[in-house]
């Protein structure tokens, strides 16, 4: 390609975006399914379907552990499949900062195409727009996927049950401490990297052999205290928390102890929390712990009916509140 | 001894009920998080002190950084949880709606390396903190001077802790003294004040220290004598940090400082020396400080003194949340109501 | 305000020591303890450092 960064002229629809979609996304993207059409039509073999869409914007786009173009793969394919559901096929819009190099393009339309093998899922369609100098940040990107739902599973927020056991599929906090270092706003240093990563085949490996799994939900924002808040509030339970169980890398926790941070807190986007019968929990974190990534899945608490509470218990006995989610510290963290 | 041991002391406490004041923020929030209260028999009450430097400064001080922000277009950096404190009009997170550029900073220093790499803007460090925290705002301003920037200033409400525990004397039956202000003063005062009949401790703050130190001042009340003793001696030495109050001696000097709550307490706040006035905020930019206006119902005052509990004032809870803050206790993570709201079961 | 971060200095360079704490590494100023060295545990806040804490005590943080 002549011109090494994304011109006004990539994004207007003539030669040159034919060189983009040419030169980058058929070239990383092909597969059966992808369409030089106006949609792609699909092949559906479920009775139904979950979809999902998201938009991504983190800044930098690229960090340890990914970058935008592996971030918007996982994003979408793990909402879909913590529905219980495959994850088949992806769509994906870019809106992209004149200047952006190409060379970075490739890079993140490689990692895209990469993490969408990993997940088994076929990207379809995409669109590009290209703005000028300061109307985006560089880039950003939206994914929209479709996945076909197994038939006998039904997971919700809304069935969390006293007496589930909770468990996270591995340590925590990793992908917003990676965020925060990478911007370097605070002068610390830390080897982390992002647990960015596509979780639908650890999900569908759990759900077979655990079919009636309450809740699954993949931590994002927020991180895992939010989504145990959302949990105790969709189902009307409280949860308990055994404070020495939650998973944390020791680096996580040194930057969280230096910055007064709490890695409940602290953006995931590679770690599920699942609510499940307390009997059928040992069993689904040994599975979780022989699948990769997953290794350091852990029981962290469990369901209470004191609803609306997410209590504490320290191992020297002391109980506290968790404190509600506050919103995420950072902006763009995904 | 164990950590079962010291829980042990606390489990049979056959004292008479007694109330001891945790005096800094970092222990309120620390004994709330990590649910130390829950441990405590019914007798033993905490109640929590003027030691959180965002509570104790009054709404005029924010008033000051606003005005520096928005009309003098200094970049404010400051540790975050000033940030969301209502001042008289509004707070610096409402200046930034208006087009205030703030910047969180881990360290004064920060500030000041924020300064060299902006030298066409003014950088005015919030500098608000006890001893603790002071010399750090101090190294900042030696620094500044070193790289000879003119563009670097602090905003200084830094307090000092003796004469507040003085006014707070008859406050409780032992304090908790906090950690980090006597490993940089010592403990001259705490055997100063143990010889005027004060009880205390001076604490750690993980949970073996917690329980440590509670467990040691009930076992001193039980014995209704009058005691001091260093619950943290790997950090803080009798002698202090010598070096760190030769650079507070050298560079700032006492001044007569509103606390919020306690009102004015001669001598317990500092001020830059005159040499290094043009490092100081309000000298360079001419400010008129006052001390602002407060909610009227708000009673952060009381609960700075520890005359009431955070429940006990009418807006804690229901106009007051951490989300939507009244008063400086609600703002800061260390502040007696937000502790109170966020982590009371 | 008055919290404080216990970490091992690493490294020192004129008046700056390198502290890790858990594998969180930041510079902090040394400008305020004497004979400061690496293998030494100090207290850090608000990016000085602001005690040595005894040795025999610390394990870690």
């Amino acid at each position: 390609m002549e011109n090494k960064v994304i011109t006004l002229a990539h994004g207007a629809g003539g030669r040159q975006t034919s060189e983009l979609i040419g030169g980058i996304f058929k070239k990383y993207f092909a597969n059966k399914d992808f369409t030089p059409d106006d949609a792609a039509v699909l092949q559906i073999a479920a009775d139904k379907i979950a979809v999902s869409t998201d938009g991504f914007v983190v800044s930098p786009w690229r960090f340890p552990g990914g970058n935008i173009g592996k971030l918007s793969i996982c994003g979408t394919v793990n909402d879909i499949a913590c529905m219980g559901a495959v994850p088949k096929y992806l769509t994906c819009a870019f809106v992209i900062e004149e200047g952006f190099p190409i060379a970075d393009l490739e890079e993140i339309a490689s990692a895209m195409a990469a993490t969408a093998a990993e997940a088994g899922v076929h990207i379809v369609a995409g669109d590009t727009k290209v703005v000028g100098k300061g109307q985006v940040d560089q880039i950003f990107i939206t994914t929209a996927g479709v996945g076909e739902m197994l038939s006998n599973v039904h997971t919700s927020g809304t069935l969390a049950a006293v007496g589930d056991a909770v468990i996270v599929s591995g340590d925590i906090g990793r992908h917003g401490c990676t965020i925060l270092l990478e911007r370097n706003e605070f002068g610390i240093e830390a080897n982390v990297n992002s647990d960015c990563a596509p979780l639908g085949k650890t999900i569908v490996e759990v759900l077979q052999q655990y079919p009636d799994i309450h809740v699954i939900r993949d931590a994002t924002r927020g991180g895992v205290g939010t989504v145990l808040y959302e949990i105790c509030d969709q189902s009307q339970v409280g949860i308990e928390l055994d404070a020495a169980a939650v998973p944390v890398a020791e680096p996580v926790q040194g930057v969280c102890s230096m910055l007064g941070l709490d890695p409940l807190y602290l953006a995931c986007e590679g770690r599920l929390v699942i609510f499940a019968p307390g009997a059928e929990a040992d069993g689904i974190v040994e599975i979780l712990r022989r699948l990769p990534g997953s290794q350091d899945a852990a029981i962290i608490g469990q369901v209470t009916a004191d609803s609306g509470k997410v209590l504490v218990k320290h191992p020297f006995g002391g109980k506290t509140m968790l404190p509600q989610p506050t919103g995420e510290l950072l902006p763009r963290i995904c | 001894m164990t950590q079962e041991d010291y829980l042990q002391i606390l489990r049979n406490y056959s004292g008479p009920p007694v109330r001891i004041m945790e005096v800094c923020g970092t222990h309120t929030h620390e004994i709330f998080r990590l649910g130390i209260r829950s441990l405590l028999p019914e007798n033993m009450e905490l109640v929590s002190g003027p030691g959180c430097p965002v509570c104790v400064t009054p709404p005029g001080y924010i008033d000051s950084a606003v005005v520096l922000a928005l009309q003098h277009h200094a970049v404010i950096a400051t540790f975050g949880d000033l940030i969301r404190v209502p001042g008289s009009h509004g707070s610096l997170a409402d200046a930034r709606r208006q087009g205030a550029e703030l910047k969180t900073v881990y360290s004064p220093l920060d500030a000041v390396a924020l300064a060299q790499s902006n030298p066409d803007k003014q950088v005015v460090f919030l500098a608000v903190g006890f001893e603790t925290t002071t010399p750090s705002a101090c190294l900042a301003v030696k620094k500044a001077q070193a790289a000879g920037l003119d563009n670097f200033s602090i905003l200084c409400a830094n307090k000092t802790m003796p004469e507040a525990y003085k006014a707070l004397k008859g406050s409780a039956d032992a304090f908790l003294y906090p950690g980090h202000v006597h490993a940089i003063i010592g403990t001259g005062l705490c055997q100063e004040l143990y010889r005027q009949g004060v009880s205390g401790v001076v604490a750690g703050f993980t949970a073996d220290a917690l329980i440590m130190a509670m467990a040691v001042i009930a076992e001193n009340l039980e014995s209704g004598k009058v005691f001091f003793e260093n619950c943290y001696p790997k950090v803080v030495k009798a002698e202090g940090n010598p070096a760190a109050q030769k650079l507070l001696a050298d560079m700032m000097e006492p001044c007569d400082c509103t606390w919020r709550g306690l009102g004015v307490i001669p001598g317990s706040g500092l001020q830059l020396r005159q040499e290094f006035a043009r490092f100081d905020a309000v000298h360079k930019f001419g400010l008129t400080p006052d001390d602002g206006q407060v909610n009227s119902a708000c009673r952060c005052g009381e609960i700075l003194r520890g005359d009431c509990k955070p429940c006990d004032c009418p807006l804690f809870g229901k106009v007051c949340t951490p989300l939507h803050p009244v008063g400086a206790c609600m703002v800061s993570g260390e502040g007696a109501c937000s502790a109170f709201y966020q982590y009371n079961c | 305000m008055c919290v404080g971060l216990s970490g091992r200095v690493v490294a020192i360079e004129d008046d700056m020591a390198l502290v890790d704490a858990s594998g969180a590494r930041r510079k902090v100023s040394a400008e305020l303890l004497d004979d400061l060295e690496p293998g030494d545990y100090v207290m850090v806040h608000a990016g000085v450092a602001i005690a040595k804490i005894q040795p025999d005590e610390e394990t870690g943080v």
